[in-house]
């Protein structure tokens, strides 16, 4: 809300210092968000709460701040009017408008609102379009109440409060034409045409001109939710709707129009006939039981029962107290919206106290916490990653079909159906995404567009996964983790060549994340049923299996799918680990001493043909061998063409235990030539043999 | 037997020590003339035939020459070694002005940093982590929370709906609404913190998801003065002891009363300048004490129980420690604005 210093102090004492004044308004829940002490009037832009209609006035934040200060309001001067046959029939027939006024004004002369009235309208950000709609502003911007005037000229029968029938128009104010109006909307109407949104907008057809010579003056109240809607629908937010959305007070309309009529007096205007008023509200009168010393307890103050009531009653709370020492407190009019608890008081005693002036302590404080298994995991696996280069980033939850479709996901793969968003501003938010590969290479792209093509990120996500069986019913989520690596994983430098990010690294960082969390985590075979597979190479890819169950997936993406992201010479390698799966018992290795003796090691090289896998043969090697077969490792690979063949001889290095040293070099030899018979006799129908 | 002339093997043992330019030569001079086979050797063992008389000054006399051998041996093999050490030395010089070639260490996100440091202070007074799901029903997220529907407050979260009537959490709000629901014993003190959703337009500063951090205590005989005092201390753990902290009256929903927490601008001081809009204060907390529709919601008398609860966006607590303005780079894979973050332009 938009104000100034100078109109403000019209109705409280301030402070002469605007930063004093400043502090005061951001201590009663006025938030400063701009102010400008040099320029005339000092101008202010306050953030109002949003539960809270009454502020939106001067008199509104003078009530509030007199609260806190004990100052006294000054009010406008208000035209007294009478309620009596109205000046024109009106006919009320929706019960979401508790009151409704009718006051009719007739020009008499043709003088201008008095400067200190159109001061209000400067002071507020307004412009001024004439003395009658001037005067209506005004008077919202001083009392809060919302009014509106017809053209007398322009109404055609009786005026009728109702609810909208449908496809029934209306021609709001300064719309290009006329819009239907949702059905059920609280409209103000006369026989022929609708003549106001209630509570939200005038209509073109009623407006007030330079040639009005007569108005009725509509001052009332609506139901909040109905404002609400309407102005909704209709994408209409007014001062008036904004208004009645918070909830009016319902005391107030003959307040408000008596303030107009003072206000159009000064420009030669006057009430012509007593005020028609339709609606049956009263006061509900609600009291609420406060008991003085909960509230002290609460606020850990020791105010005085009188001090209570007497702050209270700044606000405009009437307490009356009860036998057993409790407080009966009963709201205002403008209050109803907001204060229905004990609770509710309290920090009406405590804005009055100052937030600030009430004690501070720390409640006892037991022990600390631990981290939750998630949040172990997470770590130990962010530091393996982090450890080796990589970068955590954080993606949106959710795509676009576009984006989606670039994963090839067509109808009846596992993973074309989505959870989808219903109302998003946006259509890159259409999708709940239930895979993070599509962002991870969508990343790519955008890195690589950068010329960043080192590329190693990860990070901790949950897909959203449509699910009938779920216990909402619609969707289950799932934790993960995902890690893309694309380009050099070392890149090229003085010291020697660049290294590809390739399968393999990641490979290497599965058994990194398993060595860390002390878990078996192992590289299996690929499996097409995992719901990933299809956007991986086909030949690249393996799952990553916890005791047999398949936890994770790892591969390079595929061709196709990097292709869609046009993507050229860059081979993007991607792993996808499911975080829950990984919270597992931990099992660190049982330790032994290490042996006295050195193992002995030899080595063994076999060439394969393509499709058989190195780790097939190391495998066949471990479990043939001796119980004192230590380890088979691949350290070294030779790569060769036999025939037009491409051929691979690994080098594996069998690892014989001699912990007591008395193994003789026969016995090592021995088991070397039974594991290349072991070898010879397993693949060696494949094509695989000793070089 | 003659005398041996021990003069003459010194002088050969000398000439030769002399021609030594190596340590392995000094080594073979060292196998000739102080080895089991050397004169000097062969002169001990010839001193049985010494004439009795002449024995002892013969022995004194080989044996002196004996030392003088090995100290001068000991000798040409230090200067020597010596030689060698500083020759390799000077000859194994590499350039450390190259850069070098450890694989840098990546970074986990600001938003995962600003987390923990929030966790790590929680954690200090006994809070611990609770997740809770993205999908959410509108009771959880709103209803229960004393948001009802069409409430003025529901423009404040602007929602994305989802299939089923279901929406995405616009706050981490939801976390407390299911704790509560589950009733766990007194004291309750858990955080929840995590990606929530806004349906606005996007741009560089404003985003569709970002995060938020949120706690709750629940326990016996809460008093809005323990909220003020855990939510000072949490804020200075926060953004520093020297930091000034300021309460001021906000309107939420799920608490009342509501708590605005301001800390001194960390730019000026306090003092006002352009990054505090001149209030010389910065809002980093929501607060309050929960509302007691929100206990009466979920079965808890208000009159016995009360809580506190708080709230921070971690996304603008990020920003506020990183100085990064355009937000929207962070919630992408941009690793080159990453890495200047982690380690400089």
């Amino acid at each position: 809300m938009r104000l100034s210093l100078d109109l403000l102090r019209r109705h409280v004492d301030l402070p002469a210092d605007p930063a004093a004044v400043r502090s005061l308004l951001d201590a009663c829940g006025l938030e400063v968000k701009r102010i400008d002490p040099a320029a005339a009037g000092v101008p202010v832009t306050l953030e109002l709460l949003a539960n809270r209609g009454d502020h939106h006035c001067l008199t509104g934040i003078a009530r509030e701040l007199s609260g806190h200060t004990g100052a006294t309001v000054r009010w406008p001067e208000v035209t007294p009017l009478t309620a009596g046959d109205g000046p024109h029939p009106v006919h009320l027939h929706t019960d979401l408008c508790p009151v409704y006024t009718l006051t009719r004004l007739v020009r008499r002369g043709d003088g201008a609102l008095a400067p200190e009235a159109l001061a209000v309208l400067d002071g507020t950000g307004l412009k001024s379009v004439g003395p009658v709609v001037d005067a209506t502003n005004v008077a919202y911007k001083e009392l809060g109440q919302p009014t509106h005037a017809f053209d007398a000229a322009t109404i055609e029968g009786p005026i009728t409060v109702r609810l909208s029938r449908p496809g029934e128009q209306a021609w709001p104010l300064f719309q290009e034409a006329k819009v239907t109006v949702p059905e059920g909307t609280i409209v103000i109407a006369d026989d022929v045409k609708v003549l106001a949104i209630a509570g939200v907008i005038g209509c073109e057809e009623s407006k007030t001109t330079a040639a009005t010579t007569t108005v009725l003056l509509e001052s009332a109240a609506f139901d909040p939710v109905a404002v609400r809607k309407a102005a909704r629908a209709l994408g209409l937010a007014t001062d008036s709707s904004a208004r009645f959305e918070r909830g009016a007070d319902f005391s107030q309309p003959l307040q408000g129009a008596g303030r107009v009529a003072t206000l159009l007096a000064a420009a030669g205007w006057e009430v012509d006939g007593p005020t028609g008023v339709a609606g049956g509200w009263t006061d509900p009168r609600r009291v609420v039981r406060m008991v003085p010393e909960r509230c002290r307890r609460f606020l850990d103050v020791t105010t005085s029962d009188d001090e209570l009531v007497a702050r209270l009653a700044r606000y405009g709370f009437v307490c009356t107290p009860e036998a057993d020492g409790a407080l009966a407190v009963r709201v205002p009019p403008h209050r109803l919206w907001d204060v229905v608890y004990p609770a509710d008081l309290y920090e009406e005693v405590v804005k009055s106290i100052g937030y600030e002036h009430t004690p501070r302590g720390l409640p006892p404080v037991d022990m600390g916490a631990l981290p939750t298994p998630v949040e172990s995991v997470s770590d130990t696996v962010a530091d393996v990653l982090v450890g080796a280069g990589f970068y955590e980033v954080v993606t949106d939850g959710f795509y676009s079909r576009a984006l989606r479709d670039q994963l090839g996901f067509g109808p009846g793969h596992p993973l074309h159906a989505h959870v989808e968003t219903a109302n998003a501003l946006d259509r890159a938010y259409s999708l709940l995404k239930n895979n993070a590969l599509a962002q991870a290479v969508e990343g790519v792209a955008l890195n690589v567009r950068m010329k960043h093509d080192a590329i190693k990120a990860f990070e901790f996500t949950r897909t959203f996964h449509p699910d009938p069986t779920a216990s909402n019913g619609v969707c289950s989520e799932r934790r993960l983790v995902w890690a893309l690596c694309a380009g050099p994983e070392r890149p090229a430098t003085w010291a020697g060549p660049a290294r590809p990010a390739d399968v393999w690294f990641l490979k290497g960082l599965v058994d990194e994340i398993a060595h860390a969390l002390d878990l078996p985590l192992q590289v299996g075979p690929a499996d097409a049923a995992q719901p990933l597979s299809s956007a991986l190479h086909p030949g690249r890819q393996a799952t990553v299996c916890l005791d047999g169950r398949v936890v994770g997936i790892l591969g390079e993406v595929h061709p196709e799918v990097v292709a869609r992201f046009k993507l050229k010479r860059i081979r993007p390698c991607y792993l996808e680990l499911g975080l829950v799966d990984l919270c597992a018992d931990a099992r660190p290795p049982a330790f032994s001493e290490p042996p006295r003796v050195p193992p002995v090691v030899r080595n063994l090289a076999f060439t394969l043909p393509p499709k058989v896998a190195a780790g097939d043969v190391a495998d066949a090697l471990q479990a043939a061998g001796p119980a004192w077969l230590r380890s088979v490792e691949v350290v070294d690979l030779f790569e060769h063409v036999e025939d037009g063949v491409p051929m691979r001889t690994f080098t594996y290095a069998l690892t014989y235990a001699n912990d007591d040293g008395d193994r003789t070099a026969e016995a090592m030899n021995g088991a070397t030539e039974a594991l290349i018979a072991v070898v010879d006799a397993a693949f060696g129908p494949a094509g695989v043999k000793l070089r | 037997m003659s005398r041996p002339d021990v003069d003459a093997l010194l002088a050969a043992f000398r000439a030769e020590l002399a021609a030594a330019t190596t340590p392995e030569a000094v080594d073979e001079v060292r196998r000739l003339h102080a080895g089991k086979k050397s004169p000097l050797k062969e002169a001990l063992r010839a001193l049985r035939d010494v004439p009795e008389a002449e024995r002892p000054s013969v022995a004194a006399a080989v044996n002196a020459a004996q030392q003088t051998v090995e100290a001068e041996l000991d000798a040409a093999r230090a200067r020597l070694d010596a030689e060698v050490l500083a020759a390799r030395l000077d000859a194994e010089w590499v350039d450390l002005s190259l850069p070098g070639v450890a694989t840098p260490r990546g970074a986990r996100h600001p938003v995962t940093r600003t987390e923990r440091v929030c966790m790590d202070v929680m954690r200090q007074l006994g809070f611990e982590l609770v997740d809770g799901p993205e999908v959410e029903d509108a009771f959880h997220n709103f209803d229960a929370l004393n948001i009802p529907e069409h409430h003025p407050a529901r423009d404040m979260q602007d929602t994305f709906w989802v299939d089923g009537g279901l929406l995405l959490r616009s706050h981490t709000t939801t976390v407390q609404a299911r704790v509560l629901e589950a009733r766990p014993p007194l004291p309750i003190k858990v955080v929840s913190m995590g990606r929530v959703y806004r349906n606005e337009a996007v741009d560089a500063t404003h985003l569709a998801m970002f995060h938020q951090f949120e706690g709750i205590w629940v326990d016996r005989g809460l008093t809005f003065s323990h909220l003020k005092g855990t939510l000072a201390f949490v804020a200075r753990a926060l953004f520093g002891q020297d930091r000034k902290v300021r309460f001021k009256p906000k309107f939420y929903p799920y608490t009342e009363p509501s708590v605005g927490v301001d800390v001194s601008c960390g730019v000026c001081g306090g003092s006002g300048c352009e990054a505090c809009h001149g209030a010389g204060w910065v809002t980093i907390l929501g607060a309050g004490m929960i509302h007691p529709k929100v206990f009466a919601q979920f079965g808890y008398d208000p009159d016995e129980v009360s809580g506190i609860a708080f709230g921070l966006g971690t996304t603008r607590m990020m920003a506020q420690s990183t100085g990064v303005t355009r937000i929207r780079s962070l919630y992408e894979p941009d690793l080159r604005t990453l890495q200047r973050l982690d380690r400089g332009a």
